[in-house]
């Protein structure tokens, strides 16, 4: 999609469904993000990594402005999504997020059946017959892979599921209010190895459909799941490129010791 | 080690042990003294008039009905009245008002209410109320129980949303939820028991309370009905029948006191109920 007034860079990938042009992040005083540039590709993954600390999360944070949720915590600089800024003061953050949905490290079901864990977003701003909305919750659990381990028991507690269900219900959760950009911030680092596999097989399918962008400390899974990867140290973006050249001909040092496993 | 230490840490671990159950002890022999002196005293006037009878007049048989009917009416209003006063302000204090100075300020002055002395919430509400009125009145007894309730649930609610993880409001705010949908349908869900906890824990405060209603609703010793006059309620008339030389009157008493302790202890196994199935999951 191109807009009137920006038009969207093309990415090696296709045109740019994210561009992020020279965003700065305050944490209080702390500088966190130093002048991201950096254009994303639509339908496609892309992986941050980096050590702790190194803003790979603040900068996921930034693309559904969650970080309003705290006080003295603010971007600068330029976020568009589809040609249009989302940092500017008119957005509004109900409909970014509608539009930008994110999973987060722990699985995080509310305290509600499993049912209307996923039927909760979906009444949020549409208002559907309850037939539309059983296809609406059904459709979620096939998509995030969980519909066979659930379907006799709707009813039950989010909660009651294991940790790695409760991941794909929060997975199904996000992708029932049909975003078109899926933010992923270390969804698989508090499951175990088989859940993890799960999560990336997801990953692998929904590309195809929507943008999606995950933050990982897990160089073998961004190097499994992901297209292309950018390196961040200190905040800032040291190199963003195809995943196969990040992994194996990186052009800057500090990617290569990273990804080496000389640091970090 | 040497071979002194080890022996001389055995024999002092014995010894505080041994004054820590001794200390225990102490603490639940008072409290079953009580209770059983309360059954014994208490249910030898227990019968199904004292249900049903007004409270008599000296010399006469009769029974507590306008004293816990007014206790009920008035706890009920007061609990109306403070309760949603109680989980705003908890609300604000836990969700919205987070982060701001005036949270600091207003958990810091209920923390003094909650531990104000009740006489003075009575002297309080005599002053604004009765005096006013020209009279004393059950409403002005409730609004003094009122008084009391308001900073338990603030306190329980602030600390119920405070324990709900901030992970929680991000991925309701995620999925694009207001703020006002992710404290009704995800924090206060999480929080629901705790915060239905401090509920019962501030009528179980308030049902044993006296001194406010001395200066407020004073007593009666009729039936009424009348919200604008003055109301009996159980502590108060426990207060003066226990006080009293007619042997009727001190059993009454005795009887009194033995419904308000089985109903706050009533009420706070249920509130651990609650809580407990909690941590259970």
């Amino acid at each position: 999609m191109i807009s009137a007034e920006k038009p969207a860079t093309q990415t090696a990938a296709g045109p740019a469904k994210i561009e992020i042009r020279n965003l700065n992040f305050y944490y209080g005083e702390t500088k966190a993000l130093k002048s991201i540039n950096m254009a994303l590709p639509a339908r496609s993954v892309t992986a941050f990594i980096g050590p702790s600390g190194c803003g790979k999360s603040t900068l996921l944070r930034v693309l559904n402005r969650i970080y309003e949720l705290y006080p003295r915590q603010r971007a600068e600089g330029e976020v568009l999504v589809d040609g249009k800024n989302i940092l500017d003061r008119s957005q509004d953050l109900n409909m970014l997020r509608t539009k930008v949905g994110m999973v987060f490290q722990k699985p995080t079901p509310f305290p509600m059946s499993i049912y209307e864990n996923i039927a909760f977003g979906i009444r949020l701003y549409e208002s559907l017959s309850k037939a539309d909305i059983d296809e609406r919750v059904e459709a979620a659990l096939r998509r995030a892979a969980l519909w066979n381990e659930v379907k006799d028991k709707l009813n039950a507690s989010g909660l009651s599921l294991s940790g790695g269900q409760q991941q794909r219900l929060c997975i199904a959760r996000t992708v029932a209010v049909k975003p078109e950009i899926i933010l992923l911030d270390e969804p698989a680092s508090a499951l175990d190895p088989l859940s993890t596999a799960k999560i990336e097989e997801l990953i692998d399918e929904l590309r195809a459909d929507y943008t999606i962008v995950i933050v990982t400390h897990n160089m073998q899974q961004a190097a499994r799941v992901s297209r292309q990867t950018a390196f961040m140290y200190l905040g800032e973006l040291v190199e963003f490129d195809d995943t196969s050249k990040i992994f194996t001909s990186p052009q800057q040092k500090r990617t290569q010791d990273y990804v080496t496993g000389r640091f970090g | 080690m040497s071979s002194v230490t080890y022996p001389r840490r055995k024999l002092t671990n014995s010894i505080m042990m041994g004054l820590c159950v001794l200390a225990a002890a102490i603490g639940i022999a008072w409290l079953a003294l009580i209770l059983g002196a309360l059954l014994y005293k208490g249910i030898a006037g227990l019968s199904l008039g004292v249900f049903t009878q007004m409270t008599p007049p000296p010399g006469e048989a009769g029974g507590l009905l306008n004293a816990i009917a007014g206790s009920l009416a008035m706890s009920i209003i007061a609990m109306l009245v403070g309760t949603p006063i109680g989980i705003l302000a908890g609300t604000f204090m836990a969700e919205y008002g987070r982060f701001s100075r005036l949270t600091v300020i207003v958990r810091f002055i209920n923390d003094i209410l909650l531990s104000a002395p009740s006489i003075v919430v009575g002297l309080f509400v005599y002053e604004m109320l009765v005096v006013p009125m020209g009279h004393f009145s059950a409403i002005a007894g409730s609004f003094a129980l009122a008084v009391l309730v308001i900073p338990v649930i603030v306190r329980t609610t602030e600390d119920m949303l405070n324990l709900v993880p901030n992970a929680l409001r991000e991925a309701g705010t995620a999925i694009g939820a207001p703020r006002w949908i992710v404290i009704r349908s995800v924090a206060y869900r999480a929080a629901s028991s705790g915060i239905v906890t401090g509920i019962l824990l501030a009528i179980a405060r308030i049902s044993g309370e006296t001194a406010p209603l001395l200066f407020t609703a004073l007593n009666n010793q009729f039936w009424s009905s009348n919200l604008n006059a003055p109301m009996a309620s159980l502590p108060v008339t426990i207060f003066q029948f226990a006080l009293s030389p007619y042997e009727e009157w001190q059993q009454l008493a005795w009887t009194g006191a033995l419904i308000i302790t089985l109903t706050v202890l009533g009420l706070s196994i249920v509130a651990r109920s609650l809580t407990g199935r909690k941590e259970d999951r």
